[in-house]
């Protein structure tokens, strides 16, 4: 068992525990999960909880003795202790039911939280999927950031002029689209591929004609901000796993004590990430 | 109380309700079904355990029993029918729970918890303050302000449109210095630490962060003074911006003064976004066409 989830408390001999969920998924908490917490915040901590910038829930002044009966307490409910120090933060995903989200990024942010839970890693490692370009969940300035991208197309079908893709404030964000007499036309230059407009067109008019996800490395915050760089796009989330899990791997083999993705790109280059051929 | 309950008259808060659908039920785009996101008011980094379970009662009889964690530290309550939304804010009112952050506004105020150890100056009781003051107010465009207590700034202050993060001028001991000791250098990123004959000395690449004080075995270095470093016009999402330093080593009630003023002259002075008929710009796309220094005259 590691000691990861349980931090350093201002109190002394009191800590605080750091919670993240599984299922539904990083970003979700289950009814019954809530309770859970608040029944734990009650009993064991202050009354009150923290809600972390990465989708956490820190429960303060907590005795280090009763931590193995909170553990015991969250084991089947989806809960966990970690996500701190080195060991690998929970995977953060924007919400399921946003209107700019075309493909909700839910499951695979459930599949990669549960693939690397716990492993640890040189130094403290963000993975941060966003399901359209506005990323609320900072990927670009995560250490490995995912941007979903979904390209359109102009259908066949007839525009009926509606407005509703360019009507304010449910419309495109970008001013992508112009409405004229022929039809919508769309501005490849301003358009950032969040797919919101496939979901208001009514006629079917602008329709999705391929997903993809942007893959960005090397951002961080702290005491030397760095914005993260494009790495590559990729077509299907089975390929996404896969560089993700190339991307870790070689960073594991570079990096030294406590270097940040985003210090090994400034050394070596991004090449030293990349997918080696054999 | 109970007399006054039948009586009480519920407003429509102007944020906080966000439309919202599942990606597959395309037919209740109309606003159908909207998401609540709440946060606690008077401002708290913290929610209590009745407001927990207030959320849980919420979920389970309006929305579909699950809640999205911002990264604002907002709850979000998806999936509430259009016809409950005020059963939901009367049931979030009476546990200090109000509807808000979302929109063009001044978005949650974000400090880190209190219970930190690495801390160096409280922002607590600053952020409680602003968000009085300020929060929700009605904005040209979403305005994020964060509060760091210290550098490794966990609510990025860096990218919020108004950062405050604390700082600390480090001063040197009198103590002996170990020879073979060089905690501190290796933990300066930005190679500030100078040791020569076994005296410390800090040369002016320092940026605050205290990095070195935290490294020190012995206590040969410690922070001398603190305050707030304010930066502007930082942002996230399409085009990330880093916020421009435009005050150090203020206290907490020149800070307040800042951020007022800062908010105000963004009113006065922003335009609309170019090519754009509908969408004003953000504090860092003004600050960026004026000059940091243009924007605070």
């Amino acid at each position: 068992m590691n000691d990861s989830g349980i931090l350093q408390g201002r109190t002394k001999g009191k800590s605080t525990l750091r919670v993240a969920s599984n299922d539904p998924y990083s970003a979700e908490l289950t009814a019954e999960q809530i309770g859970i917490i608040a029944d734990i915040a009650e009993k064991f901590g202050s009354g009150s909880v923290h809600v972390t910038a990465r989708q956490t829930i820190e429960i303060p002044d907590i005795e280090l003795t009763s931590i193995n009966e909170i553990k015991k307490l969250i084991k089947n409910s989806g809960l966990y202790t970690g996500s701190s120090g080195k060991y690998i933060r929970n995977v953060m995903a924007c919400s399921r039911w946003c209107l700019y989200n075309a493909s909700p990024l839910s499951d695979l942010a459930a599949q990669l939280n549960r693939k690397y839970q716990g492993s640890e890693l040189p130094g403290k490692t963000l993975i941060s999927l966003s399901g359209c370009d506005f990323s609320c969940t900072r990927s670009r300035t995560s250490d490995i950031g995912v941007i979903a991208r979904t390209k359109i197309k102009i259908t066949d079908k007839k525009c009926k002029q509606c407005s509703l893709c360019v009507k304010a404030p449910l419309c495109c964000q970008m001013d992508a689209i112009t409405i004229t007499d022929e039809g919508a036309e769309i501005d490849t230059e301003r358009c950032v591929r969040c797919g919101f407009c496939t979901k208001i067109c009514r006629p079917g008019t602008i329709a999705i004609d391929s997903n993809s996800y942007d893959i960005f490395l090397g951002g961080k915050g702290g005491v030397k901000p760095r914005e993260a760089d494009f790495f590559k796009n990729v077509k299907s989330e089975d390929e996404l796993v896969k560089q993700i899990d190339a991307i870790l791997a070689g960073y594991i083999a570079v990096a030294d004590d406590k270097e940040r993705i985003g210090d090994v790109i400034d050394r070596l280059g991004m090449s030293a990430l990349e997918i080696k051929d054999e | 109380m109970s007399d006054n309950e039948s009586e009480f008259k519920l407003e429509m808060p102007k944020v906080g309700i966000i439309k919202g659908v599942l990606a597959k039920d395309i037919e209740v785009v109309g606003g159908k079904v909207v998401n609540i996101r709440t946060c606690a008011r008077p401002y708290k980094n913290m929610y209590s355990v009745a407001q927990l379970r207030t959320i849980k009662k919420v979920i389970e009889k309006y929305g579909s029993g699950k809640v999205h964690l911002s990264p604002r530290h907002n709850f979000e309550i998806p999936e509430v029918k259009q016809k409950e939304i005020e059963n939901v804010l009367k049931d979030l009112y009476i546990s200090g729970l109000f509807p808000g952050g979302a929109g063009t506004s001044v978005r949650n105020i974000f400090t880190c918890p209190d219970w930190c150890s690495k801390q160096i100056r409280p922002v607590q009781e600053l952020g409680e303050r602003v968000s009085f003051n300020s929060g929700d107010k009605d904005m040209p465009n979403k305005v994020a302000i964060s509060f760091a207590g210290c550098s490794n700034s966990c609510s990025r202050p860096q990218n919020a449109d108004i950062g405050i993060t604390a700082i600390g001028e480090v001063g040197v001991n009198d103590k002996t210095c170990p020879d073979d000791c060089k905690e501190c250098i290796r933990s300066c990123q930005f190679d500030a630490m100078e040791k020569h004959n076994g005296t410390i000395t800090i040369n002016d690449k320092c940026t605050y962060c205290c990095k070195c004080v935290e490294s020190c075995p012995e206590t040969v270095l410690s922070i001398k003074k603190t305050g707030f470093r304010i930066t502007v016009g930082g942002k996230e999402g399409s085009n990330v911006m880093f916020g421009k330093e435009c005050a150090l080593f203020v206290d907490d009630f020149e800070a307040f003064e800042i951020i007022e003023k800062v908010l105000r002259h963004y009113q006065e002075k922003v335009a609309f976004r170019p090519g754009s008929s509908k969408k004003k710009e953000r504090l860092g796309e003004v600050i960026e066409r004026l000059g940091l220094e243009d924007f605070m005259s």
